[in-house]
């Protein structure tokens, strides 16, 4: 009794397995439809695809929101639900959760800030997902804090940048500008093209585009944010 | 002892009757935004709403029960403030995005067409209309960081023309000409014009013989009402990066010889009606004051664009009473009657709220608000800005203030009347709640 037990819970465990694996299957690749958000329709470009068949990896387009390759959070695929959520640098969150139906769509609800609309994909293709670019690492003299100053409606801001290497993840950097009051800046990525180096921040549409003068120990170049670009000489602290 | 300060304080001011017209924008000549009661301090119903051709921005106005407004339909309106029956229309070349002023039997207007219209209040026939050199918006290269930055983008907030005000036979109203002028009532003629360095679309404010209005070029100016003689300038902030944080959007309010005006610097400001030194300032951290104060029971109050706040000032010092946060930006200018404050919301809602506290009392919100066509508010009425503000290139800020107005925003200062609050709304329709 026990052991025809055991082997009924491992021929379901089997079955259960082959089944994700075909959901798996027929997950991967590129999906395209429309959310009916009221008086507006959103395309979407869904690329989901599995890293070494495990891991779900996926990313996104959106015509007309200027969205094109940003990664897709949360990805879970079980049996025929499937789930994930996009995150923009411009701010857009939104979470699909759907079912795969038997006529090959992916359908379900598309929720952002609030409010849900009903999506439906359709597969037209293999998965094309579009990785993140990856921050570079940085020359060993640019490691370290750096402070420099601009000001903007006749107030000064006071920029500290902290840079550091992560191995194989590339560079990374703390952004602080102090105003009127002390604002810590996300970043994303951190390049060094020759001695050009740039530090972003898409989330809140700030980066530093900067070369490097090694004899003078400074990054002279512009501050970018919300669209006004602003002098900023970087020194190093000593 | 409060009560015959204040008397005295009115002597002085002269022609600053407060709470005693409503034939004008924000009440009477100095702009007070004080109406007599009562008023609805709680939402009973929806009294009638009156459907237009396009949105409304104009602030609604009062004299002899019937309601005159501008609608950006071209069309200036009578309608009857107990039916909501439409008396006349008068079709204008421009949309009629100002206040009327009514006065003498005769019914003022501004229009984009670039004319001011004097109106027969009875039938709506045209007695005269006087041309300014012409209407336009503020512009400026790679305005509020949109691209391309060298290209000459018109402002799509800049969203009222002067509105009118009458004194002593004379009607005073700004121009995108850069003009302010004054014109006999009876006739349309010309008395003076004063010549500032851009737009003007503040409506001016009176008291004691002088005229305060501020100007898109980044000053705010005291003029003698009867020769146009500049008496004092006042110079706000200046932008010349991305040209956003310049400019007096705001029609300036007076009180008890001080003018309080917003500005787009995101300041607002106390100056001395005399001599221009400036009292006070109230800093809202980068956002537009582009509502109009309200000056009551000695407090100044006011509501702020981008950060969406509702503020209560001290009128003597610019101390801080009240400070509450709305749900979206807020161009409408606060409307007070004894213990409730109104005032329009840009997502579409009418907000009534405790004078003394700033708490919401109630509020009403529009059928194309609550439609939410294209999710331009998120589920708790923020405007969605990820949908809306994608991309700085091109026309997508533009289309997305456009899509902004879609839902029925309030840009529209609330007139109560006769215990019914009145306010236009870019869904079309005049509003008459009680």
């Amino acid at each position: 009794m026990k052991q025809s037990t055991r082997g009924f819970a491992a021929a379901a465990l089997l079955l259960s397995s082959m089944s994700i694996g075909r959901a798996g299957e027929t997950v991967a690749g590129r999906w395209e439809g429309l959310v009916q958000i009221p008086d507006r329709e959103l395309k979407l470009v869904i690329d989901l695809a599995q890293r070494d068949g495990k891991a779900w990896i996926g990313s996104v387009i959106i015509p007309g929101l200027d969205v094109k390759g940003a990664q897709l959070a949360d990805i879970a695929v079980q049996n025929s639900d499937v789930s994930f959520t996009i995150k923009t640098p411009r701010g857009l969150q939104a979470t699909l959760k759907g079912n795969l139906n038997s006529d090959g769509t992916l359908a379900g609800d598309f929720v952002e800030a609030g409010n849900t609309a009903p999506f439906v994909l359709k597969k037209i293709g293999p998965a094309q997902v579009e990785m993140p670019p990856q921050s570079t690492p940085i020359s060993k003299e640019l490691e370290g804090e750096w402070k420099g100053e601009y000001e903007l409606y006749g107030y000064p801001r006071h920029v500290t940048v902290k840079l550091l290497n992560r191995g194989s993840e590339g560079a990374a950097a703390e952004l602080v500008i102090v105003g009127k009051k002390t604002t810590n800046l996300p970043v994303e990525l951190v390049t060094l093209e020759g001695d050009s180096l740039t530090i972003d921040s898409h989330g809140t549409g700030t980066s530093y585009e900067g070369r490097f003068n090694k004899d003078a120990s400074e990054i002279k170049g512009i501050f970018i944010q919300a669209g006004i670009e602003l002098p900023l000489v970087l020194r190093r602290v000593k | 002892m409060k009560i015959s300060q204040h008397f005295a304080l009115f002597t002085v001011l002269g022609a600053a009757n407060f709470c005693q017209a409503q034939s004008m924008f924000r009440g009477d000549a100095a702009h007070s935004g004080s109406y007599l009661g009562p008023a609805p301090r709680q939402f009973h119903r929806l009294k009638w709403k009156f459907a237009t051709g396009n949105r409304i921005v104009s602030s609604p106005v009062i004299d002899s029960k019937r309601i005159y407004f501008g609608g950006d339909d071209g069309n200036v309106y009578a309608v009857d403030a107990e039916t909501g029956r439409q008396i006349w229309k008068c079709t204008t070349r421009g949309p009629v995005s100002s206040s009327p002023a009514v006065a003498n039997g005769i019914v003022y207007a501004t229009s984009y067409d670039g004319k001011l219209y004097a109106l027969n209040s009875d039938t709506g026939a045209v007695k005269w209309k006087f041309a300014t050199g012409g209407e336009r918006r503020f512009e400026a290269k790679g305005l509020h960081g949109m691209q391309p930055k060298t290209q000459t983008i018109a402002d799509p907030f800049d969203v009222f023309l002067s509105s009118p005000v009458i004194v002593k036979n004379t009607v005073y109203f700004g121009s995108g000409d850069g003009n302010v002028y004054a014109l006999d009532a009876a006739t349309g003629e010309q008395r003076w014009k004063f010549t500032t360095g851009d737009v003007v679309h503040a409506s001016p404010a009176y008291a004691d013989g002088v005229l305060f209005f501020g100007s898109w070029d980044s000053y705010f100016y005291a003029v003698d009402a009867a020769s146009g003689k500049e008496k004092w300038r006042f110079h706000g902030g200046e932008d010349p990066l991305i040209h956003n944080q310049v400019g007096f959007q705001s029609s300036p309010a007076l009180a008890n010889g001080v003018v309080y005006t917003g500005c787009r610097d995101s300041n607002v400001y106390a100056l001395d009606a005399v001599t221009g030194k400036e009292k006070w300032r109230c800093n809202n951290e980068l956002s537009w004051v582009n509502s109009s104060p309200a000056i009551a029971q000695g407090k100044v109050f006011f509501a702020t664009s981008d950060s969406s706040l509702f503020r209560v000032v001290e009128a003597a010092t610019g101390k801080e009473v009240i400070r509450q946060q709305a749900k979206a930006y807020m161009f409408s200018s606060p409307a007070v009657v004894g213990d409730v404050v109104f005032v329009g919301v840009l997502n579409g809602t009418l907000e009534a709220r405790d004078v003394k506290t700033g708490d919401l009392l109630w509020e009403f919100q529009t059928e194309a608000s609550k439609q939410n066509k294209g999710w331009i508010l998120t589920a708790d009425r923020k405007f969605n800005a990820p949908l809306l503000f994608y991309s700085g290139w091109r026309e997508t800020p533009i289309v997305a203030v456009d899509r902004q107005f879609g839902i029925g925003a309030i840009f529209s200062s609330p007139l109560i009347a006769n215990g019914a609050v009145y306010f236009g709304s870019t869904d079309g329709f005049l509003y008459a709640l009680d």
